[in-house]
């Protein structure tokens, strides 16, 4: 869900306001939102503490990793998760335990969690013992096309996309290779 | 005008399917003034409904019903829920197909006579050949207006065939070319023509590409000959005391069962759902499913044996701009054992916009090293192995001994063991790929395992003796003279060519024959 800050009026996900280089997780009258203040934007996860929702950020971008990609297109991709979680008690269940053993295997410090380990090899070695569980397969499978199928990322990665309505490729370049 | 034919008309002729099987059926006989009806499970869905989008255009189009797979194929473990990428919508995968229209080569006709007798491979001859083929091929490709033939011009090569080619000429490939497709180069036949959108296989928006619901579909209805149901899923086909098939019960789209009575039954449900639906049919008459005596329904389910080499340059390729499959190499088609297998295959264009790149490239793959290969999307290529596969009787679709669909109606379970001739095949179509795309100077190569299947035949096929298979050369059942099946089913072998043109054919001469046998009163 989202929500701008200044009108505090909720909308369901939508179109994007703006990409955030450092988004803040607080909480809102008990309910966590991902927030660029700057941008005014965020994304509403009250099924999520706080810290539950910085570690499957940091999660999601280090099975996905694009130094391209700002926070605010990560905290999408895990908002349908979170939908998920809100209706089904299992879901939270599982993501719940999930990230605990996850703050666990990356030797998080006591009161810290896998989002405060900095050294991106211990989050990794920390992926590396839960890959192949459901856990992993959870936030794998719900959040890699809701990352890549966003409108907005796609030019960061040189996809044109929808051609129909310009006419097509046709005289847009389907055929302009000249390096070979 | 569409036609109305009450569900007590025995003299219709019922079609199940309204794919390049079933929708040609439909228009070849509705033209020849025979009362059609066809069941499609799939919704109507309208052109003006195609978008350019990957994941809502999947989900418009998929057969989504529960599935199950087992045995060693890969996509059984990367696919499970999901083992094969068929379509379920007025038109069947014709909406979706990439349009790569080739004829079947000489001596894939005649595997058992050409390759010899295979360990665990169920080989047989078909009961056609090429020559008998030749001029249904030659219909089928002015019909749906093949490009490379008719007089019809090549379509123009795109950026993605630029880089195939140029690393296919680099390693000593002499049959390279703008594949013979099924997309209009050049207004033709009512149609526009192709104009590079890349979207092919989420339905063509300009419909430049043949697909049966906007050509043969309407023009069946239009004789006032045809009758079209969506939204109607077959479950049993009945038969009277001796034998011979007289209704379809099947759930409209109310979930009510209907009984349509029929004067011939021909099933194009895809080489899934047509061996699943005889099956369902059993009876004490057809106590292991109707129409099979022989016991070959459901087995030598065939796939292709396939694979992708992705591969990424220093510069930009933009794969996804263009006629999806335009671009083609011919070259390992041929039959040569000297590679350490039998049959052959081809290397054809395999773009894909970033959310279907970024699900398949590396499936369950994470990290900085698949995280590189996307950063570099615009600069990938991709070509997709597709080849002969053995027919193997233990390969088969069977009904779940529990699983049951909405309906009632048992879902199908998919089985599927690699042949030491396939492992080989895509083996050395791995290698030949990277060697390709590496000759030209490729940074990194990547072998992706086979996708879901889209390329699904043989488990109802076709044989000179009854003993041997479910239908004869014409897709009737040896079993009961008024039911045929005429769709990819009817396969004996996969050839190393996408099957849709050879599916078209044999229903033209399928239409021919049937025509022919109610003209006499045979059938």
């Amino acid at each position: 869900m989202k929500r701008t800050l200044e009108s505090g009026q909720v909308t369901r996900r939508g179109f994007l306001v703006g990409g955030a280089a450092t988004i803040v997780t607080v909480a809102v009258s008990g309910v966590t939102l991902l927030a660029d203040p700057a941008r005014n934007w965020a994304v509403e996860l009250p099924s999520f503490t706080p810290d539950q929702a910085r570690v499957l950020l940091q999660f999601v971008r280090d099975l996905f990793p694009h130094a391209r990609l700002v926070e605010t297109f990560y905290a999408e991709a895990i908002a349908p998760l979170h939908d998920e979680a809100a209706k089904d008690p299992a879901t939270r269940e599982l993501l719940a335990s999930g990230i605990a053993q996850l703050n666990t295997l990356a030797h998080a410090p006591a009161g810290k969690s896998y989002a405060d380990v900095t050294d991106e090899k211990a989050r990794v070695a920390a992926i590396r013992q839960i890959e192949g569980g459901a856990f992993f397969a959870k936030v794998y499978g719900a959040t890699l096309t809701p990352l890549y199928n966003q409108r907005k990322v796609w030019p960061l990665f040189g996809y044109e996309g929808p051609s129909s309505a310009l006419g097509g490729y046709l005289h847009r370049g389907f055929n302009d290779l000249d390096w070979l | 005008m569409p036609a109305k034919f009450d569900h007590n008309d025995s003299s219709v002729v019922v079609i199940i399917g309204s794919g390049a099987g079933g929708g040609t059926l439909a228009h070849e006989l509705a033209r020849k003034g025979i009362s059609v009806v066809v069941l499609e499970a799939g919704k109507r869905v309208e052109m003006t409904e195609f978008q350019n989008d990957e994941v809502a255009m999947f989900a418009l189009f998929t057969w989504q019903d529960p599935r199950t797979a087992t045995g060693s194929w890969s996509v059984a473990k990367t696919s499970p829920d999901l083992p094969v990428w068929t379509c379920k919508l007025v038109g069947g995968t014709t909406v979706h197909w990439g349009a790569c229209a080739l004829r079947f080569q000489d001596h894939e006709f005649k595997p058992r006579t050409r390759y010899g007798a295979i360990a665990g491979a169920n080989l047989m001859d078909w009961p056609v050949d090429l020559k008998e083929m030749e001029p249904y091929y030659d219909r089928a490709e002015d019909m749906m207006g093949v490009t490379g033939t008719h007089g019809i011009p090549p379509l123009p090569v795109s950026n993605h065939g630029k880089v195939l080619f140029a690393g296919a000429k680099k390693l000593g490939y002499t049959k390279y070319q703008v594949t013979n497709m099924a997309i209009n180069s050049l207004p033709r036949d009512g149609r526009a023509s192709c104009q590079q959108t890349g979207f092919c296989v989420q339905g063509c928006t300009f419909g430049a590409k043949w697909s049966t619901l906007y050509v043969d579909i309407p023009r069946a209805e239009a004789t006032g000959k045809a009758e079209i149901r969506p939204e109607c899923q077959a479950l049993r086909i009945e038969h009277d005391a001796s034998g011979k098939v007289t209704a379809v019960v099947y759930a409209d789209r109310t979930g009510a069962l209907q009984r349509q009575k029929a004067r011939i039954v021909a099933v194009a449900g895809n080489a899934i759902e047509s061996p699943r639906l005889l099956l369902n049919s059993s009876s004490s008459l057809f106590p292991h499913g109707l129409a099979n005596s022989s016991g070959q329904v459901g087995r030598n389910y065939m796939r292709h044996t396939t694979g992708a080499v992705f591969a990424v340059f220093e510069k930009p390729v933009h794969m996804y701009r263009g006629t999806a499959q335009s671009g083609i190499v011919m070259d390992e088609a041929r039959l040569d054992t000297r590679r350490g297998f039998v049959g052959g295959y081809q290397m054809e264009l395999l773009p894909q916009g970033l959310p279907s790149f970024a699900q398949t490239i590396i499936p369950g793959g994470w990290g900085r090293d698949r995280a590189w290969i996307l950063d570099h999307y615009a600069n990938a290529a991709g070509l997709w192995v597709i080849g002969e596969d053995m027919p193997r009787e233990t390969n088969r679709i069977t009904l779940h001994p529990e699983k049951k669909d909405r309906f009632g109606m048992p879902i199908p379970n998919i089985h599927s063991d690699d042949h030491p001739n396939d492992v080989a095949m895509r083996n050395h179509g791995y290698q030949q790929g990277e060697s390709l795309y590496k000759s030209i100077g490729a940074l990194k190569t990547v072998r992706v395992s086979p996708y879901p299947s889209t390329h699904n035949m043989g488990t109802n096929r076709m044989s000179e003796k009854p003993r041997d298979g479910v239908v004869n050369q014409f897709g009737q059942a040896h079993d009961v003279k008024n039911l045929f099946v005429s769709d990819g089913s009817q396969f004996p072998s996969s050839g190393g060519e996408n099957p849709t043109l050879t599916i078209v054919a044999l229903t033209l001469r399928q239409a021919e024959y049937i025509a022919d046998q109610m003209a006499r009163g045979e059938i």
